[in-house]
């Protein structure tokens, strides 16, 4: 780009690197509060069943022992959209669902006193499949949803919060169509996010409406806008510790939040209820499962005429956040395919498995991987490239959506088909697409092939952020914002933007802890915001602050503010750099100047990432390797180089492109037992299995953030599954359409094997 | 993890009175990758008082070799065999089998008699117990195989009966198609025996106060040709979907004996006799492998969801005698 900055751009330290490597970083588990109890959840053997008898007498007498909770005497607070989930109830309806709390000094008491519960249950019919579930017959989980749905039309995420897409003539767009994709597609594997560090809350309460938490979060204020409506409106302080990453997951921990609290309210005491890897696996939270049934209609030229169906969205057990993932996943759909045309309607339903929650891809991965499929038998039909029709479909400028929030948006951002040709030339695309299901390479038994997906996210400006920039006298400035760190580096990004602004010194900026207490709102890093919604109330309050002190200064040094600048901690008259004044001498060194910043929420600049993946299948073993992946996106004025190339490295990972090769929550429908709650059992890449990998970034400044830029990091996961999908399809010239693509998945689609 | 004691064993035959002190509740450790996550998990209803410790054994992880063959302890690392020269020269079917157990990491802990004797894999009987409780199974005693109506794409496609959990091991196979024996030593003295016979469909042959000391491994012959492909889905850390060991005798581009072994599909190492009856005699061409391939899986009886592995395993003898990858 032209314009020339002094930290902008440019890789620099992570502050918290040192802090991090030498062990110094404090986590959650690091944290103790005096006289801080364990807390320790029984949990169901159960998919489902009734709690006809649970006797405690036995657990509380054992030594150590403060406090057991059941569904008899545990705060009345709910979670759940709208607001359903117990703390503990008399029912339980997944195998792992809550089922008894206990406190006790020491870990091992907690798990002893778990052991002498006593529980009598009556076993229930569970159902796991979304289509069952919605049958006048089916198991019913809750009694206020029948049929097992749960409403779509809440206030929770906006005013009309999107629960479909519906706008044009759908029959007047088939009518126009000369191909049309059809079927029931699912992306239901309901991987994990497993970020290393498992959930865990410490909760103290200072007086019966005033509650402190601490945590891992990757949002901290979430613990507070977010839990006081579901737990009486106590004042709640969160704080978060810095967080062993999260991927959406650890935005908040309402489970193991409400047990602590709950846990503290009756000990009197601080509880730490820490989660077990398990715990993590099988009762925290999952992505949503997806089934799509319905049809798109495209022209010869690859113009999209219409999209209609049914989007099934399973949320197992509860969700705090399926609406709101469910209200996204219909905007990005509209970002994806420029369309006049749509009738997009959902369901959300309740199945006996583990929650849902938030994850890295937020409803759109979850909605576009099922409908892949369906696009690409369009696409297939039409034997159109698919590059050629994501470039020519995707949001352009001038183009409008409905949003989460239910409003109108016209989209200001830029064009991205740039950064499609650049992707596709550095992955030699051309050379390698050979058509549909027409293989790249052959070598024996290994047949090569490759796909593209394409995602792009308006939540880039969602939600509300705020922040104060404080000048202090001695040429330093605090950020006070409440940004917590879960491996992004954010930061020490927005550090960056505020040193920039300020041209003041990278060390010599620094930022408040995430502490509800001492800093103003900020929704968090979630949908990619850091970048455009956090860095421009942070931005805002640094030019804030500048003004001031330049205000100050004009009476000391004679001159306009407009003819003032300030570097290094001092200002000077502009025609007059060689005499500077420190800002120790403008504000005298027993005062401060704060500025303010606050962005509010603006749905018109959506990013954009293609994906092209090359696969290699054995079509006797049936083994997919991936073996070459290049993503590309166009981030605007890029903040911090290697920050950003992490995030886009995060494509595996994270519940994303490998939830199309190898990674899925397993569960033995028989008896609901989820079984791989295990690193080796669930199969996360590891560093040896790594693709060569490359980003292609380009920087087409965007005008609405004063750096130009536009975050990315979020969506790196979600075009990653379809594009698996294409390629191995492509690979074995058969139509693939199951994630995960197991070896017995393609050794059955090639008719090795048979169908189970 | 609950509480135990943990005591060191100066020699095996403290170590087996140890075993017999603590009547049942005692459990051996050496390197511990297999036994604290069994302990941490809780999967068992018995939990031991105390483990004994061999690794502070001297001289039970030593690595010899001989004129006659290779002597390992039973305490060697499998880092070591893994990069161990002699190893690598005369034993390669063993050396690739120690360097394809999970991570570096595990391997410089893990030693080869803990790889022997390790537990199955099977999810239903590794289900934590705090996530609902352990589920009881065949394999504990009570209960049926979950594996039979449930999700069974692990499990045994061969020789399954009342437990279709597989022999995790991937030495095993390997050590058998090199016809070792193994060495235990208990309260009645040593034992040798075949390692072929150490394995039993629930487990192994060690008594209650025995322990595995040591294995043994005859020299190979000058026109031994050896194989060892394991199939994962992931390079490291999985344990074998499927895995084939093969020693084979060649003389004149003839095949004059052969040992072929099948890791992951069976309870125990599954001895490919067929396979081995039809290569014997002949030169290892296409069809002979293609053929062979197919004995090798002759009677297999697939569970709902494990009929994939007998494609990975005709694919992996076909790849082992024709030497391809």
């Amino acid at each position: 780009m032209a314009t020339k900055y002094r930290f902008i751009g440019k890789a620099t330290p992570r502050k918290d690197a040192l802090e991090i490597v030498q062990g110094k970083a404090q986590f959650i588990d690091d944290v103790k509060r005096p006289g801080m109890l364990c807390g320790k959840v029984l949990r169901s053997p159960y998919p489902h069943a009734g709690i006809l008898k649970i006797d405690t007498t036995k657990a509380e007498a054992l030594p150590g022992v403060r406090a057991v909770l059941t569904y008899k005497n545990v705060p009345d607070w709910k979670g759940g959209v709208p607001r359903h989930v117990k703390v503990l109830d008399n029912k339980v309806r997944f195998v792992g669902d809550g089922v008894a709390l206990v406190a006790a000094d020491t870990e091992e008491q907690a798990n002893k006193a778990l052991e002498q519960i006593e529980v009598v249950y009556e076993e229930l019919p569970a159902v796991y499949d979304v289509e069952e579930a919605i049958q006048p017959d089916a198991p019913q989980l809750y009694e206020e949803f029948p049929r097992n749905l749960v409403p779509t039309n809440v206030k929770v995420f906006g005013p009309k919060t999107l629960s479909n897409v519906v706008m044009g003539d759908v029959d007047k767009g088939f009518k126009e169509a000369d191909f049309i994709g059809e079927g029931t597609y699912a992306y239901e594997n309901v991987a994990n996010p497993l970020p290393l560090e498992p959930p865990g809350v410490i909760a103290e309460w200072q007086g019966p409406d005033q509650l402190t938490v601490w945590s891992a979060t990757q949002s901290a204020s979430w613990h507070r806008f977010i839990m006081v409506s579901k737990m009486g409106f106590p004042d709640i302080r969160a704080i978060s510790t810095h967080c062993g990453g999260s991927f959406g997951s650890k935005n908040y921990s309402a489970q193991p939040l409400f047990y602590a609290a709950a846990l503290s309210k009756v000990t009197g005491k601080p509880v730490k209820v820490m989660y077990t890897k398990e715990e993590q696996f099988g009762a925290f939270v999952l992505r949503l499962g997806s089934r799509f049934r319905g049809k798109v209609g495209i022209k010869k030229d690859g113009t999209v005429t219409a999209v209609s169906g049914e989007w099934f969205v399973d949320t197992g057990a509860f969700s705090d956040m399926a609406q709101a993932q469910v209200a996204v996943g219909c905007g990005e759909a509209q970002l994806m395919l420029r369309c006049a045309n749509w009738d997009l309607q959902t369901k959300l339903v309740l199945t006996n498995r583990s929650a849902s929650g938030v994850v890295r891809g937020f409803g759109g991965q979850e909605l576009e991987s099922a409908f892949h499929p369906i696009l690409s038998i369009a696409m297939e039909q039409a034997n159109l490239d698919p590059v050629e029709f994501f470039k020519k479909n995707y949001v352009k400028p001038g183009d409008g959506y409905y949003w989460r929030e239910g409003n109108w948006w016209v989209c200001r951002g830029k064009d991205y088909s740039k950064a499609v040709v650049e992707g596709a030339k550095a992955f030699k695309w051309k050379d390698k697409w050979k058509g549909w299901l027409v293989p790249t390479a052959v070598d024996g038994s290994k047949r090569v092939g490759v796909g593209v997906g394409v995602h792009g996210n308006a939540d880039v400006g969602e939600d509300d952020s705020e922040a104060y920039v404080r000048l202090n006298p001695d040429g330093t400035a605090v950020i006070h914002a409440c940004v917590s760190e879960s491996g992004m580096g954010q930061r020490s990004s927005l550090c960056k933007m505020a040193a920039e602004v300020l041209q003041i010194p990278l060390e010599r900026v620094d930022m408040t802890p995430p502490d509800t207490l001492i800093n103003p709102f900020d929704f968090g890093l979630v949908g990619s915001r850091g970048t455009y919604a956090v860095g421009s109330a942070v931005i805002a309050a640094a030019e804030d602050a500048r003004r001031k002190i330049l205000e100050v200064a004009s009476s000391v040094l004679h001159a306009p503010p407009e003819e003032l600048e300030t570097t290094d901690g001092k200002v000077y008259v502009k025609t007059k750099p060689d005499s500077p004044v420190p800002w120790s001498r403008i504000t005298g060194i027993m005062q401060t100047c704060t500025g303010f910043g606050r962005f509010t929420p603006d749905y018109s600049v959506p990013n954009f990432l293609i994906l092209f993946v090359q696969v290699e299948v054995d079509i006797e073993t049936g083994k997919v390797v991936l073996q070459h992946v290049v993503a590309a996106t166009d981030a605007g004025q890029v903040i911090d180089p290697p920050s950003l190339e992490g995030q886009i490295y995060g494509s595996f990972g994270s519940a994303g492109t490998d939830t199309a090769i190898f990674e899925e929550s397993v569960t033995d429908r028989k008896n609901g037992h989820l079984l791989n709650m295990n690193m080796i059992d669930y199969k996360w890449r590891t560093f040896s299995d790594l693709p060569e990998f490359r980003n292609v970034i380009l920087e087409t400044g965007i005008p609405s953030h004063r750096f130009k830029a536009v975050g990315v990091g979020e969506i790196a996961t979600s075009p990653g599954p379809s594009a698996v999908l294409m390629a191995a399809s492509n690979a074995v010239g058969k139509r693939l359409c199951e994630y995960p693509l197991t070896p017995e998945k393609i050794l059955k689609a090639l008719g090795k094997i048979k169908g189970a | 993890m609950m509480p135990f004691d943990h005591v060191n064993a100066g020699s095996p035959g403290e170590a087996v009175d140890l075993l017999t002190s603590y009547g049942g509740k005692g459990r051996l450790i050496a390197g511990g990758t297999d036994v604290l996550g069994i302990l941490k998990d809780r999967i068992l209803p018995d939990y031991p008082d105390v483990l004994i410790n061999l690794k502070t054994i001297p001289g039970m992880d030593s690595i010899k070799e001989s004129g006659e063959g290779l002597n390992i302890g039973a305490l060697a690392k499998l880092a070591d065999i893994a990069s161990s020269p002699e190893i690598k020269a005369e034993y390669p079917a063993l050396s690739l089998a120690a360097e394809s157990v999970a991570s570096p990491e595990i391997r410089t802990m893990a030693t080869i008699g803990g790889n022997l004797c390790q537990d199955v894999r099977c999810w239903y009987y590794r289900y934590p117990h705090h996530m609902g409780g352990r589920m009881l199974c065949f394999r504990k005693g009570v209960g049926p195989c979950y594996a039979v109506k449930g999700d069974n794409r692990y499990h045994a496609v061969m020789g399954g009966k009342k437990c279709f959990a597989v022999c995790p091991s991937d030495t095993a196979i390997a050590l058998c198609a090199l016809q070792a024996k193994i060495s235990i030593f208990g309260g009645e003295g040593t034992r040798t025996l075949p390692l072929e016979k150490f394995f039993t469909p629930m487990g192994n042959v060690l008594r209650s106060n025995e322990l595995v000391k040591e294995i043994l491994i005859p020299k190979p012959t000058q026109e031994t040709r050896q194989a060892f492909i394991k199939f994962t889905e992931r390079k490291p850390v999985d344990f074998a979907v499927a895995s084939i060991a093969c020693v084979l005798e060649i003389l004149g581009g003839r095949c004059m004996d052969a040992r072929i072994y099948l890791g992951g599909v069976a309870p125990m190492p599954w001895h490919a006799e067929a396979a081995e009856r039809i290569i014997k005699g002949g030169s290892l061409d296409d069809p002979t492998a293609e053929e062979a391939a197919l004995a090798s899986v002759a009677g297999a009886k697939p569970l709902k969801g494990n009929a994939y592995k007998i494609e990975i395993v005709k694919a992996l003898v076909k790849r082992a005698l024709l030497r391809r990858q």
